[in-house]
């Protein structure tokens, strides 16, 4: 760190307040260490995006010993994410943005009805400060990114840019064992072959509709991926497996691996 | 003391006491509705400010001596509070709650000499006494070297560490926003009763959702403005309820809250410093960063139902 505060700065701890804000103010929920970071990476915030969604999910039907998807369950999710995903994407659109940055997309409950489920998107839109166009994704509107500042430095460090979140949803019905084949294991330890393929096939439908929309993206690759096993108040056998991860492209041309300095390893001596 | 003692006259040491401990609470309630510093606190503050008691600071080692460094100069450990009863909204007695906590604090700085209050943290203890709440601020009140006292002084609620980053970085956290802002929906027509009707949008209850968020965000640039030209929003509250009103009709009110962190940036400005990566050679939590939230004001919203 360098001891020199600006000039400027120190100004502005005098109590000299720089009245003429041409450019408005802007929103985010951008961390201190964030919002230096991603100026660092040459972009501006501009406002906070909101997106949010109430959804009635519909009735399933579903037979007891079967290991199946169900879709109403499925698309219920899948709708309602992407109805929150857009509107924040509209938002982020209306104020110009090149981007979104750190978004996080929450799903909540609502308490007096076990079929309303409410969906929340939420970012910092950004600009890149000197107007360069190229970090709009692949249809000329805002990127979308649930990375974090820092993730979106070391990104745009390692020669590539995010271009759309994408995601893939599965919910699914987990078949009850039948009482004979219960009776059949006691006293031994057996793997449960039909949950462990449910769990397989579930993770691999929600995996492959991401992937999906990577291509539909014209992405090269998808960072950050996770997969989340949720139950959102469901009965014990309904599992959701959610894919969510950030598509990437590389910017102009992929910066060969040799070029990207080697991180140094510290050993923090604070505790 | 036997069980008859409360019968028996208090002594003479007991009255003192009792009579310092009136004339203490009487001088605070009075102090606080003059908009002063009460007597007590002001005679520390004084005392920390012209050297004749020691400083007091809520900075680690590290944190003193990035500061020191700066030459910021810690005077003394502030805080402030505000308890307030919600009278008619229990959303907007927030952002009532908190400015005058803030100005509160801001008294104190002065009274203690400072330009600027560092590590600003927003707690509330969570007794739930019927429909109030208290709104406390705390913080370390420090001098800039070089710079005259402000009545107007910088409060920043981040850490001393993040402050100096940010100040080199030649942006300056300046204080606090809050955007709240309620709503309720008469549902007359019943339109929120989707039963049987498959997957489906509650589009109602979006738009109503949208819509105070977006004006909650609208509060929240609005308060911004007088005190800086940006915000670093670091908690995001929302929350919804349903009750049933006359003839069995449906309500809703929904409510969110944002409270910010201002800061004055130059649009585009250099960042002085290189971005070097490293790998920390730390398990679990990396030290490095050394922050913790802020705020326990409020349950905030992340980690719930997190996708």
């Amino acid at each position: 760190m360098t001891d020199e505060i600006p000039e400027h700065a120190r100004d502005r701890l005098k109590g000299l307040r720089s009245s003429a804000h041409s450019t408005g103010v802007f929103t985010s929920d951008f961390s201190v260490n964030e919002f230096l970071l991603v100026r660092k990476a040459g972009f501006e915030p501009i406002g906070l995006c909101v997106g949010s969604c109430v959804y009635h999910v519909g009735i399933q039907y579903r037979s007891w010993s079967k290991n199946q998807e169900l879709d109403v369950l499925s698309k219920a999710m899948y709708h309602a994410r992407e109805l929150a995903m857009s509107r924040m994407r509209a938002e982020a659109t209306a104020m110009g943005a090149d981007g979104i940055v750190g978004v996080k997309l929450t799903i909540k409950r609502l308490e007096w009805d076990e079929h309303l489920l409410e969906f929340i998107a939420i970012g910092t839109g950004v600009v890149h400060g000197e107007g360069h166009p190229g970090f709009r994704a692949h249809d000329g509107g805002p990127f979308t990114s649930d990375l974090s500042g820092q993730d979106f430095w070391s990104l745009l460090h390692s020669g590539y840019r995010p271009v759309e979140m994408v995601m893939g949803s599965c919910v699914y019905h987990v078949a009850h064992r039948g009482i004979l084949a219960g009776l059949g294991s006691i006293g031994q330890n057996v793997e449960l072959e039909n949950y462990t393929s449910a769990m397989y096939e579930a993770r691999e439908i929600a995996i492959d509709r991401m992937q999906y929309e990577a291509e539909a993206a014209h992405a090269e690759g998808v960072v950050g991926v996770d997969i989340h096993e949720g139950s959102h108040g469901w009965q014990t056998h309904v599992i959701e497996f959610f894919a969510i991860g950030t598509a990437v492209l590389p910017l102009a041309q992929e910066i060969a691996p040799e070029a990207i300095p080697d991180p140094v390893m510290v050993l923090s001596v604070n505790d | 003391m036997g069980i008859f003692d409360i019968f028996k006259q208090p002594d003479a040491e007991t009255l003192a006491r009792r009579a310092a401990h009136d004339e203490r609470i009487a001088d605070i309630q009075s102090s606080l509705q003059r908009r002063e510093v009460p007597k007590a606190i002001r005679e520390r503050l004084e005392g920390a400010r012209s050297g004749r008691r020691p400083w007091t600071a809520t900075l680690t080692p590290a944190e003193l001596l990035i500061t020191r460094s700066h030459g910021l100069r810690p005077i003394a450990a502030i805080s402030a509070t505000c308890w307030l009863h919600y009278g008619w909204s229990w959303t907007e007695g927030h952002a009532e709650g908190w400015h005058t906590a803030l100005r509160r604090l801001k008294e104190e700085a002065w009274t203690a000499g400072a330009n600027a209050v560092l590590d600003v943290k927003m707690r509330t203890i969570p007794l739930g006494i019927d429909n109030s709440m208290d709104f406390t601020l705390s913080g370390t009140a420090v001098r800039v070297e070089g710079l005259p006292q402000s009545d107007d002084p910088i409060v920043a609620t981040v850490p001393a560490l993040e402050f100096v980053k940010l100040l080199e970085a030649d942006v300056v956290p300046t204080g606090l926003a809050i955007g709240a802002y309620y709503e309720w929906l008469n549902d007359w027509l019943n339109n929120t009763n989707l039963t049987w009707m498959g997957n489906i949008e509650s589009t109602r209850l979006s738009e109503l959702w949208q819509h105070v968020r977006q004006r909650a965000h609208q509060e929240l640039r609005t308060n911004a403005r007088p005190q800086g030209n940006g915000v670093l929003a670091h908690l995001n509250f929302s929350e919804m309820f349903e009750r049933e009103g006359q003839n069995k009709q449906k309500q809703y009110l929904a409510r969110h809250i944002v409270v910010a962190t201002t800061v004055d940036a130059r649009r585009a400005a250099a960042i002085p410093h290189d971005v070097r990566m490293v790998v920390d050679m730390h398990d679990g939590r990396t030290p490095l960063v050394g922050t913790t939230p802020h705020h326990q004001s409020y349950q905030s919203n992340e980690s719930e139902g997190a996708i």
